[in-house]
């Protein structure tokens, strides 16, 4: 009994964070209809820019998570006024190929420059733990699960209570609309392309303090982050947090009862499960 | 004379709404009957129900007295039932000879028809409606009336004993409707029965042998078209009650 | 006349590419063969992504199905290459009829996703099964020769093309493609959807299998995430798109040239050819997404503006 409370603590810890990483794809996807292939490698460039900023400027992670934000913004932010609002109008599948594209240059180029050794954010409090009821939950991971949960809400936030984000939801029902109420597209559409990048980027800085990390890891996390927008459905940010949950749940009861390597049969399993039943998602209404 | 379409208490739900309620009618053969009222009225969902899009929560349908309600939309246009869009559907990427040379390809006892075929039926029935000058150009690249040509033509090329027209009338001038009306009664003196679904008065009255009137999903008139139009009834759907 | 040309300079080629191991290289004749079957593959593509227009991201399962049926024939059962790589397929198409018919009614990013989620299944389940060697893998007999495999290869890639060009003149060619166009008004039409584009699919199973049987053989060595390597999909893919989607000839010339280019860059500049294709993708989707068929078609009156019109017609 215990163990099964320690195992589901660990898999709704993990399933927190999971959520942060399908967060900015959500967001992108649901407003854009761009689904990011490189969503992975902007998770994987803010795991690297918060493991040099904690080597080489002695920085603490969570301290640096919004410099990573911003910089992953940046990124986002260019490549989408640069290329991806070029092609915005074309088969969707063109988008598929682009980001695509993009996946392939920024792994190769993260290859080069950061080598393709393991690497792992380890601050001093890293074998922190607290112990409640018998369940043991270390501190950084619990750390990570809270400032998930609180990046979720404050997008949610700014997507329903500023006028940023009422211009993002505008464009996202009716772009025509959008632009007659004075809402100028290409730059809310970098803006959000922008802000999916950063919250990647704050899901690789917590992701590379309770894990390991090296140029590859994108291509995993992209496939996990495309599961749980669909587990979870994109008609509400929650729907993420629902989807993180649920997989981070059962990866760790697989790993636990079944075996360490099925955990990726269940993921995407589950995925083509859904697929097939309810493509719209747990929370997703059916048209 | 048996009818070639029959619909008893078809019946159509939309969450919980009721967007089709116990309609009963038949189409006889070589005839054109006007499905007309007011907007909502549920007749582009009847028109759906019968080509096979939508499916039924109530009701049965006989078509060449087989009951069709199980078949898909494919199925049935097999059969012989072809039908346009209100909001068109070409095949952009296609030529306009092709996208008609689909439907003959495809359509009723098409399966010996071989590519060579299908283009020739095509351009046929290109000449027809008048579109043969554009036989070559992309579908998406058609302005309104000629889009509303093609749809047409699209569906005869499927040789439908049934034809099912959803407002192909809208939006066109007068000139070019006269030619529409025309269009349709070369169509029915060649065999073929239609539904049409207008809200061209004048064209729908002097076209439809018999009218049919829905309000609110229900049946509320049926008949020759100069006693239906004045029945109070219809009026009322229409216009609005009279304050006396 | 022009059509004619084209399937002359085409056969001409055909013959050319197989005098290849008389003339060439070991090395060419090894890049060869690699080539060759990527080719296949971006053509099998062909079927279910150009013509039928449901972007598949996961034919390397039906690739690595081909790969262990010929693999688990030859080592367990001690059957010959043919029967092998006849039971590969087999298992590629069961599968495709069988799977595609619920993935099949997803559209669009969807499909793409389902596609993709069946390929990383599938390296999760052959990595838990005995038979299949679990992780380890299972190594082949080895042939010696690798000249057979390339006239094995072209000879594959030959059908795969011809059995297009057939589709292109054909009526299930032609269903496909007004499904592609418009499928709502495909069924209302006549065409029969749901069969055809299972149909589709297990064309495009039937030679990604086969390419993957005889990548096993020549290889001697398949593990889990060789035979499936998801890598592939995305080559596939963005050599028949770049090459042209639904044209006969495009999927063959993309393979051809990217291959090649990519072997060019990765003897001058070793792994740069990730870079380069990267790039090419990018370039290619936003100025050419008809791909190198559509420019060809339009050679005698081609301007720079072709290439900027498809940019306006797309940007925000």
């Amino acid at each position: 009994m215990l163990l099964l409370l320690q195992v589901l603590a660990n898999g709704a810890l993990l399933g927190g964070l999971y959520a942060l990483m399908a967060l900015g794809l959500a967001l992108v996807w649901g407003v854009l209809n761009i689904v990011n292939l490189a969503h992975g490698a902007f998770i994987m460039l803010g795991a690297y820019v918060c493991y040099y900023l904690f080597t080489l400027a002695h920085m603490d992670p969570f301290a640096a998570l919004p410099v990573a934000m911003l910089l992953l913004f940046c990124l986002g932010y260019a490549l989408q006024r640069g290329v991806l609002n070029l092609i915005i109008r074309a088969p969707m599948f063109n988008t598929l190929l682009i980001t695509f594209g993009f996946e392939v240059v920024i792994t190769f180029l993260a290859q080069i420059v950061f080598s393709a050794d393991f690497r792992a954010i380890n601050p001093d409090y890293a074998g922190a733990n607290v112990t409640l009821t018998g369940v043991t939950v270390p501190l950084v991971r619990l750390a990570a699960f809270a400032v998930a949960l609180g990046l979720t809400a404050a997008l949610s936030l700014l997507l329903n209570r500023t006028r940023v984000g009422r211009a993002i939801r505008a464009c996202a029902q009716d772009l025509v609309a959008a632009r007659l109420h004075g809402v100028e597209p290409r730059h809310i559409y970098a803006l959000t392309f922008g802000l999916g990048a950063a919250l990647a980027g704050a899901a690789g800085g917590l992701y590379g303090i309770v894990s390991q990390i090296n140029p590859y890891i994108g291509g995993a996390l992209t496939a996990k982050s495309f599961a749980i927008c669909i587990i979870g459905g994109l008609e509400n940010p929650f729907g993420v947090v629902v989807g993180g949950l649920f997989l981070g749940i059962v990866e760790s009861l697989t790993s636990v009862y079944v075996g360490a390597t099925y955990a990726d049969v269940a993921s995407f399993g589950i995925l083509v499960l859904v697929l097939i039943v309810r493509p719209t998602g747990l929370l997703g209404r059916t048209t | 004379m048996t009818p070639l379409l029959e619909v008893h208490h078809l019946t159509k739900f939309f969450e919980g709404l009721a967007a089709v309620s116990d309609i009963s009618f038949d189409v006889g053969t070589g005839e054109i009957l006007g499905l007309i009222g007011p907007n909502g009225a549920g007749k582009t969902t009847v028109v759906s129900l019968i080509s096979g899009t939508l499916m039924p929560n109530d009701g049965e349908l006989m078509f060449r007295q087989r009951p069709i309600g199980g078949l898909s939309p494919f199925q049935r246009a097999r059969l012989g039932i072809g039908r346009t869009f209100q909001i068109m559907r070409p095949f952009p990427g296609l030529s306009v000879l092709d996208n008609v040379a689909v439907g003959a390809l495809f359509g009723a006892g098409s399966e010996r028809r071989g590519l060579a075929r299908a283009r020739g039926e095509a351009a046929h029935w290109l000449q027809f409606v008048g579109l043969e000058h554009r036989a070559q150009q992309r579908a998406d690249e058609l302005g309104g009336p000629d889009r509303k040509r093609l749809e047409l033509a699209k569906a005869l090329a499927m040789r439908p004993r049934l034809l099912l027209l959803d407002e192909v009338m809208a939006g066109l001038t007068n000139a070019e409707v006269n030619d529409v009306v025309a269009l349709i009664r070369r169509v029915r003196d060649s065999g073929v029965s239609i539904l049409v679904i207008e809200h061209v008065m004048h064209a729908i009255k002097s076209l439809s042998d018999r009218l049919l009137v829905l309000h609110h999903g229900q049946k509320i008139a049926e008949g020759a078209p100069d006693h239906v139009l004045s029945d109070p009834r219809v009026v009322e759907a229409y216009l609005g009650r009279r304050r006396t | 006349m022009k059509r004619l040309a084209a399937w002359g300079a085409a056969a001409v080629a055909a013959m050319a590419l197989a005098l290849v191991p008389c003339i060439g290289s070991p090395t060419l004749v090894q890049f060869g063969i690699s080539t060759l079957l990527l080719a296949t593959l971006a053509q099998a593509w062909n079927i279910i992504g150009g013509f039928a227009g449901y972007a598949s991201f996961g034919n390397s399962v039906f690739y690595g199905l081909g790969s262990y049926g010929t693999a688990i024939a030859m080592l367990r059962m001690g059957w010959p290459f043919g029967v092998g790589l006849a039971l590969g397929a087999a298992l590629a198409v069961v599968f495709a009829v069988a799977i595609g018919m619920p993935v099949l009614r997803l559209r669009g990013h969807y499909f793409a996703i389902a596609t993709l989620a069946l390929a990383e299944v599938m390296i999760a389940i052959v990595s838990n099964l005995d038979i299949a060697g679990r992780n380890i893998g299972l190594v082949l007999p080895l042939l010696r020769g690798d000249t057979m495999f390339y006239e094995l290869s072209l000879g594959l890639l030959v059908l795969t093309t011809l059995t297009v060009l057939w589709l292109s003149g054909s009526r299930l060619g032609f269903g496909l493609i007004a499904i592609r166009e418009s499928e709502d008004a495909a069924a209302v039409v006549g065409v029969n959807t749901t069969a055809y584009k299972v149909c589709a699919f297990a064309l495009a199973a039937f030679f990604s299998a086969l390419a993957g049987g005889i990548h096993a053989y020549w290889i001697t060595f398949i593990d889990p995430a060789s035979a499936f390597d998801i890598s592939l999909n995305v080559k596939m893919i963005i050599m028949a798109v770049f090459g042209g989607p639904g044209s006969i000839l495009g999927p063959v010339i993309g393979a051809l040239l990217l291959a090649s280019i990519s072997e060019l860059l990765a003897t001058e500049v070793s792994t740069a050819a990730s870079l380069f294709f990267g790039f090419i993708i990018v370039i290619a989707v936003v100025f050419m997404p008809r791909g190198l068929a559509d420019v060809a078609r339009r050679l005698p009156q081609l301007r720079w503006r072709y290439f900027g019109d498809n940019v306006r017609t797309h940007r925000l």
